[in-house]
């Protein structure tokens, strides 16, 4: 068995690794979530080998990664609901099960021909995807009912030689950071069906998603600031995100995650009676990789529930930090956003790529987070 | 040594002129009418004007401080002669809203050098520690405040527990994770669809109700450390109420408000007393927006006579909320030690300065 470290040399292991999957092999690979088996799915031996690694008996389904819809309509058939989900949440942890076009090899669609997509929101699948130009199966490392791993160590350690021997190529990304696998979405009725949970559920409607505790809503922010990014920003401009929602719905708990998402260590509290906090960001916060030439160095978290006209919003010359050289740099959570007026809203919008965010209570424990995102060019 | 000190750290516009530790006059936008007494526009509709409320407050301030004739002078005449009896310049650098700082900075950073005055910077919440020490133009009140003293300073945008070494030498012990005290209960007031400020409101409110009408949780009562969360207390009374009829929200304001601030009250107390417990302090103190609330004190004191410990709080209402005369004695004191700003050019605000 060889193994690669992927933070050295990255090319070449992602080229290796294709290789390796090409012809007919298995790797362990890491992903978004947790480590994974990645096979080619359409060759019908690596198939059986993956399928008996993993002591599962074939006929329940086993998901593949794509780079895009467009990929993923080579294997199965859309539906309305697929669609929007493909458009509104992916890339991101969610598999979508959908009717299979049984182009993959036995055992990969499940008995009743259905099939699971993921579109991993990871650099290393995608572009190991992009290398290979097809789909590789994404079920995660473990035996079938064992749970799933962060480190290849901890995958390796229990496995009996026999199967050791079964691993041609292991692709070391160290530890990856705790995230539960993807969350299943059964897309083929009307009715979109749960069929597990992961780390982020959608609600009833369209470009919503439901968090059941404060660190469901920080995974939320996470995942809409990795969705911004993936978006064509125009980087003159900061980047807002307006805060909607009742009292206690979450919306100081997700410009705190945003913070910590940004590398700043300080405690952030409300900031309601100051209006606004600033924060410096030290350099390079991790999140900000993919784009190199987005740089930012400023969070404000700004508070209006306590204005009470657009004056009061004219005073506090929010708009003025925007006509700095550094108003690129500038990240913003603005909780209350309608209080600032509907001239400056729309201000606001033109001068900034703005993200709509929209809190609802469901119940005690319950809230509905709804999206969307105006990037005005 | 007479101090001009400014305060622009959020809503208000402050001024002060003292002597040494004492007040000779203390000017909050708010509290007069700038219109008549200046002349100019400042429309009521700005709350946080402090650009165009910044000289008139600091004329107004010296004015009445060093008893200067104002008939038939200008603006700009009255600081000019005022400044003259200026030793220091105390402003306030921050915590607080960068804009509303900066006005403040600017404007002492500008008299500073046009009248070549020494100039020292003040931490708001250290004015807020130190409001205990402000003593009026007869130099009264007398207090002996011994350390180690424990103070419990909660306001609008604030809420801690600091343990004073001595004057200048504080640590913070405890502080709000999330949301101040007295910002729950604006919020409070709010859902209960009255005004801002809500901390009087409420008060006048509880005085009639029934604290125990109403469960409601004390966050982190039973975390180890000393700090404070008023964010699920708001949320949890927020959905008490969401659904009930405005007329049986009416029906019941009394009891709600007691309930409500009888929640943020032991809260603070249950730390407070904690940290008395961890600390053993010799001496109490009690500072910010809250403390205004009688039946706050009240309860503070009682918690003192438990201990046996003397409490102390501010002598007048008005060195509860933000004001500049704590900031000219925490100048005072910074002068004392000589901790003048070494480069005024540059000195800029510090919206999140630490204690």
């Amino acid at each position: 068995m060889e193994k690669l470290d992927i933070t050295k040399s990255y090319r070449q292991v992602i080229k290796k690794t294709a290789e390796v999957i090409k012809s007919g092999k298995m790797v362990l690979f890491p992903s978004d979530t947790v480590y994974i088996l990645a096979v080619d799915p359409t060759n019908k031996r690596a198939v059986e080998k993956l399928i008996g690694f993993k002591n599962r008996w074939v006929g329940k389904a086993i998901s593949v990664a794509v780079s895009d819809k467009k990929m993923a309509k080579k294997f199965v058939k859309m539906t309305e609901n697929s669609e929007t989900i493909y458009n509104n949440l992916l890339p991101g942890p969610f598999t979508v099960v959908s009717e299979g076009l049984h182009k993959t090899a036995i055992g990969i669609e499940a008995e009743d021909g259905s099939l699971g997509v993921r579109i991993p929101d990871n650099k290393y699948i995608f572009d190991l995807v992009e290398e290979l130009g097809g789909p590789v199966t994404a079920t995660s490392a473990n035996l079938s009912g064992r749970s799933p791993h962060y480190s290849v160590e901890s995958f390796w350690k229990p496995l009996s030689e026999k199967k050791k021997a079964m691993i041609d190529l292991v692709v070391d990304a160290g530890k990856l950071p705790i995230n539960k696998p993807s969350t299943v979405i059964d897309a083929r009725e009307s009715e979109i069906k749960i069929l597990r949970r992961g780390d982020l559920i959608t609600g009833s409607a369209k470009q919503t998603l439901i968090s059941k505790s404060e660190k469901e809503t920080g995974k939320i922010a996470e995942f809409l600031w990795k969705k911004v990014l993936r978006k064509t920003l125009d980087v003159n401009k900061p980047m807002v995100f307006g805060l909607s929602g009742d009292l206690g719905t979450g919306k100081t708990v997700f410009s705190r995650r945003m913070a910590k998402i940004l590398g700043i260590k300080d405690k952030v509290t409300s900031p309601t009676f100051v209006i606004y906090n600033e924060y410096q960001i030290p350099l390079n916060p991790p999140l900000t990789r993919g784009k190199s030439d987005l740089q930012i160095t400023k969070f404000l978290h700004m508070d209006l529930y306590r204005l009470a006209n657009q004056y009061e919003f004219e005073e506090i010359k929010f708009f003025e930090q925007f006509d700095s050289m550094t108003s690129s740099r500038l990240v913003a959570c603005v909780e209350w956003p309608e209080n600032m007026g509907k001239e400056n809203f729309e201000k606001l919008k033109k001068l900034a790529n703005y993200v709509s965010i929209n809190f609802e209570y469901v119940d005690e424990n319950t809230r509905e987070i709804g999206y969307s995102i105006t990037l005005e060019t | 040594m007479k101090i001009l000190a400014i305060e622009t750290s959020c809503d208000d516009t402050a001024a002060a002129v003292l002597e040494n530790n004492m007040v000779l006059s203390n000017v909050i936008s708010s509290q007069i009418d700038l219109h008549s007494q200046w002349g100019g526009v400042v429309p009521d509709i700005a709350k946080r004007a402090h650009q165009e409320r910044i000289m008139p407050v600091i004329a107004e301030a010296l004015r009445k401080g060093l008893n200067l004739k104002s008939k038939g002078k200008k603006i700009e005449e009255i600081i000019g002669e005022g400044m003259k009896n200026i030793d220091v310049i105390a402003v306030t650098l921050g915590p607080g809203l960068a804009i509303a700082l900066s006005v403040g900075v600017n404007k002492s950073k500008e008299l500073a050098i046009k009248y070549k005055k020494k100039l020292v910077a003040v931490n708001h919440i250290e004015g807020h520690l130190l409001s205990n020490w402000v003593k009026n133009s007869k130099e009264k009140p007398f207090r002996k405040i011994e350390f180690p003293a424990l103070t419990l300073t909660a306001s609008g945008g604030h809420t801690k527990i600091i343990l004073m070494q001595d004057i200048g030498k504080y640590e913070v012990v405890g502080e709000t994770l999330d949301d101040a005290a007295g910002e729950a209960l604006d919020k409070a007031s709010k859902l209960l669809g009255l005004g801002y400020p809500g901390g009087p409101v409420i008060e006048r409110l509880a005085k009639a109700g029934d604290v125990n009408f109403m469960e409601l949780p004390r966050p982190m009562e039973h975390a180890k450390n000393l700090d404070y969360s008023f964010s699920g207390l708001k949320t949890s009374f927020y959905y008490r109420i969401k659904d009930w009829p405005k007329s049986e929200v009416n029906k019941n304001l009394e009891n709600l408000a007691a309930s409500f601030q009888n929640a943020v009250f032991e809260s603070l107390l249950i730390k407070f007393r904690k940290a008395v417990e961890i600390y053993r302090p010799k001496t109490l103190l009690a500072s910010g927006g809250v403390m205004a609330n009688l039946e706050l004190r009240k309860r503070l004191r009682k918690l003192a006579k438990d201990n046996k410990l003397k409490i102390f709080m501010p002598f007048r209402k008005d060195l509860n909320t933000d004001n500049a005369m704590m900031i000219g004695v925490a100048g005072y004191y910074k002068a004392l030690r000589g901790e003048f700003v070494k480069n005024i050019e540059e000195l800029d605000r510090d919206p999140r300065a630490m204690i």
